[in-house]
């Protein structure tokens, strides 16, 4: 996963942020550098670029006591820059603190001192700054361009034993237009052990998610952060999958609701059906008994058993699950979450209990509701039965009571095929800190879409539009990781 | 060779047996301090939370058996968790096998997220004999609200609003913060992958 860098440019003792490191566009962002360094660690930043742009201007540090001030109040590890030119300027800053220094012009023009930092302090604690300009490299604080080009100067310290380098690529740099993944990435394909940091450019997730893809490591970042581009965390790519999860509802032990699956020998087994959806690439399944006798408990103990011993995802059972003991009789047998409904709406209590004694985690929230003069109310028994209970109110008692997750079913929506109550679940996945199962509607690739777009859903459920084979669980993942969704492939 | 799944209490220890079960093996559930020393592999799964777990566990006496075992042990998601000095959660004095303090994922203060971090989620920066030929990258099921600190013990990351610990590896201690027991065949390879040290 990317890494992201932050970094502070210092100018008369202040943050700024140039465009392509042009100095009279300097932006002051903060007056105090010591202190947004401490924002950056406090926000699980490990990594600090520090730039003296007053010494990479004048030749020779400037900023020294912003440096040591930042290492005895933070712990971040941090490479300076800017200024150092000779071996009395490298000891002054590991001095000070820093963890790592970075050469940019002083590797260009005296590649002799450069060479006797790297011998005297290791691979590990000098970086070669490659600042690139129209392929040459670019130095004195960027008012230069020398006549090397940046894969002769790479070549020479490759060989020399360099491991770390800072490839900052001047005309992106500043303006949050994208950084040059194909720069980045032809220079990892020539030197693939290179520890590359690729600087300039960043201004949003999209680029972070390009970088990533092409291989690249980390990143520094100055603006993006200053103007709120991307979030302040060094990892802010989601990776959390979304989740497609189909729903069997099981009578008797046997799956219903018709399933017209070819190939199946028997399409009524709820263990073959639940084998075939986790070879597919389910990502979870979830279980609804709908049997009504005394004998329940242990029929649906010995198919959670079975289902179990079959496939290695997790899954959830729910259709009247009512006490302690039930759900002991699920998890024990094999079952990850169970789900409650009616029972919980009747004793609410009962939620408390079941997630103090198995944890929240394992204690799913199923409603059903439907939409009535513009207010959603919770039914029971399937959805036969009307309580008058507002949803949204339902649903924060359910969580508070300790709920892990919430599965919420529109029955406006179910059988419908016309699509997800995205506003519903938009305002319950805005009110409610736990995960969100969309169910009821879908019938097109793009309703899933939605429902995590616009629903801003954790997982959609569907039952009837996998069962008859419309569409396969492949179909799905594919057309949202074309649409920018991230799942598990 | 003889398994030993550490049962202190509730949860679902089935998937975990039944997983060894379809890899050839024949483990036992229990809490007997005598069965668990005397077995080659050690499962410390763990289910719920860390107080009543480490309660249970004291109760047992496995606080002092656990952290002196010599044998190959595999805490899974709870289970590496309690392998720390200690968790946010309820402030519970745990194992003390490894340096840090489980963290609770709320008090990140990086915009709000969804917690339990529940799902499929990668793993990287593999290291280590646990995840031998397993890919960077691959997916694993995650169920958990607190998480290990990134550490040099870490051998896979994650990311939930950040970075942490997905699998641990120091000396005979392993673990993993996703249950390998329902990650699909990745997991089951991991488990094998312990099952044969």
């Amino acid at each position: 996963m990317i890494e992201i860098i932050p970094a502070i440019d210092i100018i008369d003792g202040k943050c700024v942020r140039l465009t392509r490191g042009d100095f009279t566009s300097a932006i002051e962002y903060n007056s105090d550098p010591v202190r947004v360094a401490r924002e950056f660690e406090a926000a699980g930043f490990k990594r600090l670029h520090l730039v003296d742009l007053d010494g990479a201007r004048k030749g020779s540090i400037i900023n020294l006591d912003i440096l040591e001030e930042i290492c005895s109040s933070t712990g971040l590890i941090i490479d300076f820059g800017g200024g150092v030119k000779t071996d009395t300027d490298v000891e002054r800053v590991f001095n000070a603190g820093a963890a790592m220094v970075t050469g940019g012009s002083v590797a260009q023009k005296n590649p002799d001192v450069f060479l006797g930092w790297l011998n005297k302090y290791g691979q590990g604690k000098i970086i070669l700054g490659a600042d690139v300009k129209d392929g040459n490299i670019a130095v004195g604080g960027w008012l230069e361009t020398s006549s090397t080009g940046l894969f002769d100067f790479l070549d020479y310290y490759v060989e020399k034993g360099i491991k770390k380098v800072i490839c900052t690529d001047i005309q992106s740099d500043g303006t949050l237009e994208g950084p040059s993944v194909k720069l980045y990435k032809d220079i990892l394909d020539r030197y693939p052990g290179l520890e590359l940091i690729a600087s300039g450019g960043l201004g949003s997730l999209y680029d972070l998610r390009e970088l990533n893809n092409a291989g690249i490591k980390s990143i520094i970042s100055g603006k993006a952060f200053y103007e709120s581009r991307i979030p302040l965390n060094p990892y802010p790519l989601e990776t959390l999958a979304r989740r497609i999860i189909p729903c069997l509802d099981v009578k008797d032990g046997r799956v219903v609701k018709g399933v017209k699956f070819i190939r199946l020998r028997d399409a009524g087994d709820p263990v073959e059906l639940a084998k075939r959806y986790s070879d597919e690439g389910a990502d979870e399944l979830v279980f609804l008994d709908i049997t009504a006798t005394h004998e329940k408990r242990k029929t649906l103990s010995e198919l959670v058993r079975k289902v179990a011993e079959a496939v290695n995802i997790p899954f959830t059972v729910g259709g009247g699950i009512s006490s302690i003991e039930d759900v002991n009789a699920m998890l024990a047998n094999g079952a990850d979450k169970v789900s409650v409904n009616s029972a919980a709406v009747r004793n609410p209590a009962i939620i408390n209990s079941m997630a103090d004694k198995f944890g929240s985690q394992c204690i799913v929230l199923a409603v059903d509701a439907r939409l009535e003069n513009g207010a959603w109310k919770v039914y029971l028994n399937g959805g036969r039965l009307p309580t008058g209970i507002d949803l949204f109110e339902w649903i924060r008692e359910g969580v508070d009571r300790g709920a892990g997750e919430v599965l919420f079913t529109s029955m406006n929506h179910d059988g419908t095929r016309n699509g997800f109550a995205n506003d519903a679940l938009a305002h319950i996945g805005e009110m409610v800190d736990v995960p969100v199962i969309a169910s009821g509607g879908a019938g097109k690739l793009s309703h899933f879409k939605d429902a995590f777009k616009k629903g801003k859903a954790d997982a959609a459920l569907a039952a009837g539009l996998f069962h008859y084979g419309e569409m396969s669980i492949a179909d799905v993942k594919n057309y949202l990781a074309q649409n920018g969704i991230i799942v598990r492939t | 060779m003889n398994i030993a799944i550490i049962d202190f209490g509730a949860g679902n220890l089935f998937s975990v047996a039944n997983a060894c079960k379809n890899l050839g093996y024949n483990p036992v559930l229990t809490a007997d301090e005598k069965i668990i020393s005397r077995s080659d592999k050690v499962i410390f799964p763990g289910v719920g939370n860390a107080i009543s777990a480490m309660k249970r566990i004291r109760q047992k006496g496995l606080d002092k058996v656990i952290p002196s075992l010599e044998q190959p042990v595999l805490g899974i998601c709870l289970g590496m968790q309690l392998m720390l000095e200690a968790s946010d959660e309820g402030n519970t004095v745990c194992l003390g096998i490894l340096k840090g303090r489980v963290t609770d994922f709320r008090r990140r203060n990086t915009g709000n997220i969804k917690v339990p971090h529940m799902g499929w989620n990668i793993i990287d920066n593999l290291e280590g004999r646990l995840l031998k030929s397993i890919y960077e990258g691959t997916s694993m099921y995650f169920v958990h609200s607190y998480y290990v600190p990134d550490n040099e013990y870490t051998v896979a990351n994650s990311y939930y609003n950040g970075i942490f610990t997905a699998a641990i590896e120091k000396n005979n201690f392993f673990g993993c913060q996703f249950h390998p027991e329902k990650s699909g065949e990745a997991g089951i390879k991991i488990l094998n992958n312990f099952l044969k040290l």
